[in-house]
């Protein structure tokens, strides 16, 4: 029998898409927002649970960016599941240069800068004609058919994201999530982050082993704890303080 | 030709009760058997939804049919049946596209719906004593504006303003400028703004109930597009008998209490009644 790993990252994620994975989907489908997740108080959207989750959402990321950094990403967050999941077959796996890791994972901060330009400045346009109730497919292909151009390409934006996962892992979580760049600033102030122990001898297995070919408490790194067990000299451990 | 009158008395007068039976109860029958199982696609202007909502229930509760219901802007739903959508019972905003996919023989017939009602909206308390459209060109009053929302709903309101002789004014006194009217409402129960035009629906919305007030605009400056709603049979109807069924339970006493409830005027008051005739709410 296959021996399943880093069983409690899974049940978390499957916990969190039960709780999560709705609202995410309605985020990217249905949003009529340009940026999606942040003005649900006042979304016409009926059927979206981010109404009625998306004031403990706001108010839970502070509290595990405090405690575990970025592990919102690889514990919580649907979309991170979904990277897991098509990151299996990505074409590019362990092929990505460290140059090219780092000119692109500096994309996501103009994303997230656009991202806070819009909610707090420019007051979240809405870009798109909310179907406020409806059959989900239905709705989904009124929503495209009737969507501003804007709307069409930040949600194209989205996609491609995600679809490039195929050829890179995790290519959205990387190098284009607003969310993840936001948690990425902020990690450094976490209670709690897996480190590299000075018993560490640079093999690099970890980095095999990371789902977003990263190393403990480097850039990505999402507190993840996949590469605990996979260290041959056991030079990762869970350290607190900052 | 001799008829076979052999029928005796009694059997003839116990089918007689069963017939009679059956035709008074027949509603019933139809209603929690005829009906049980059998679903309805319906389309209505977004803004009904809050009355749309609890109507569907209560018709699906009381007939066991599913109601399978989309809640969007009208006229985006308009043009998709316009073009290739498709659905059995449609209620709109707007007499006029009514009458459109009528005349392009989409829709069957329509019956007057309800009613919208533009109001000026201030937060609780009413903190800007705010009594009547002219305030809102008063200095120093922030006026919340929704010139970017989906028309009819948000142009009516800069009509509205127009017509009163207070748009430039009320454009200088401008806190927010929205795109969307729900939006807008949440920034004015939250303190941002004095004072909005909106429609009385928004604020009977479960997030904005009892935290604003209303208070009326004179009927001369409201704009008459945007007030009246339809609710037709549209030539897809699979099962007819359930779409009139629904038709009549939206129309009935049960049916346009949830649209009271939602801030609208029920096509069936006596102000409905009035505003039927008023706007041409007529399917001739």
């Amino acid at each position: 029998m296959p021996k399943f790993k880093n069983l409690p990252r899974r049940l978390s994620q499957i916990l969190f898409l039960v709780i999560l994975g709705e609202f995410s989907f309605y985020g990217i489908f249905r949003c009529p927002f340009a940026v999606p997740y942040t003005d649900c108080g006042a979304c016409p959207v009926v059927q979206c649970p981010g109404k009625k989750l998306w004031v403990g959402f706001w108010l839970l990321l502070p509290v595990t960016i405090l405690l575990f950094g970025r592990g919102f990403c690889s514990w919580a967050c649907p979309g991170g599941l979904f990277s897991d999941i098509v990151s299996k077959i990505s074409l590019l796996k362990g092929k990505v240069s460290r140059g090219f890791e780092k000119i692109f994972s500096l994309m996501k901060y103009p994303v997230l800068a656009a991202a806070i330009v819009y909610v707090l400045v420019l007051n979240n346009p809405r870009w798109a004609i909310p179907i406020r109730t409806g059959e989900f497919f239905n709705s989904i292909k009124l929503t495209f058919e009737h969507a501003d151009t804007l709307w069409l390409v930040r949600t194209a934006f989205i996609l491609s994201g995600f679809l490039l996962i195929i050829l890179i892992p995790h290519f959205w979580c990387r190098y284009l999530c607003p969310t993840g760049g936001m948690l990425e600033l902020l990690k450094k102030v976490s209670f709690f982050k897996y480190r590299m122990t000075e018993a560490c001898n640079q093999c690099n297995v970890c980095q095999k082993a990371c789902p977003v070919e990263t190393r403990p408490a480097e850039i990505n790194c999402t507190n993840c704890a996949d590469c605990k067990d996979a260290c041959p000299v056991d030079a990762i451990k869970l350290k607190r303080g900052l | 030709m001799k008829k076979d009158t052999n029928i005796d008395r009694r059997a003839f007068l116990k089918a007689s009760g069963i017939a009679v039976t059956g035709t008074l109860a027949s509603p019933l029958i139809s209603s929690a058997a005829g009906l049980k199982n059998q679903s309805l696609q319906v389309w209505s202007c977004g803004g009904l939804a809050e009355a749309m909502i609890p109507a569907n229930q209560a018709f699906e509760k009381e007939t066991g049919a599913k109601i399978a219901y989309t809640g969007a802007f009208a006229a985006a739903l308009g043009k998709s049946l316009l073009g290739s959508a498709t659905t059995e019972v449609f209620a709109p905003r707007v007499v006029d596209l009514a009458k459109k996919l009528k005349s392009e023989g989409k829709m069957l017939w329509f019956k007057p719906l309800c009613f919208t009602k533009y109001v000026l909206v201030t937060p609780k308390g009413n903190p800007a004593r705010i009594q009547g459209i002219a305030d809102l060109a008063r200095p120093g009053v922030r006026v919340v504006l929704t010139p970017g929302a989906s028309a009819p709903g948000g142009e009516a309101s800069l009509i509205i303003l127009d017509k009163a002789g207070v748009l430039e004014q009320a454009r200088k006194n401008a806190v927010f400028n929205g795109d969307c009217v729900q939006t807008a409402m949440a920034e004015l129960v939250k303190g941002t703004g004095d004072v909005a035009v909106m429609e009385l629906r928004l604020t009977r919305i479960p997030d904005f109930q009892g935290r604003a007030e209303a208070i009326d605009i004179p009927e001369e400056f409201i704009p008459g597009k945007p007030v009246p709603f339809t609710i037709g049979m549209m030539k897809w109807a699979q099962n007819r008998e359930l779409a009139e069924h629904y038709i009549e339970f939206i129309l009935s006493e049960q049916g346009q209490a949830c649209f009271e409830r939602a801030g609208f005027i029920p096509a069936l008051s006596d102000e409905g009644r009035r505003l039927t005739q008023k706007y041409g709410v007529i399917d001739a």
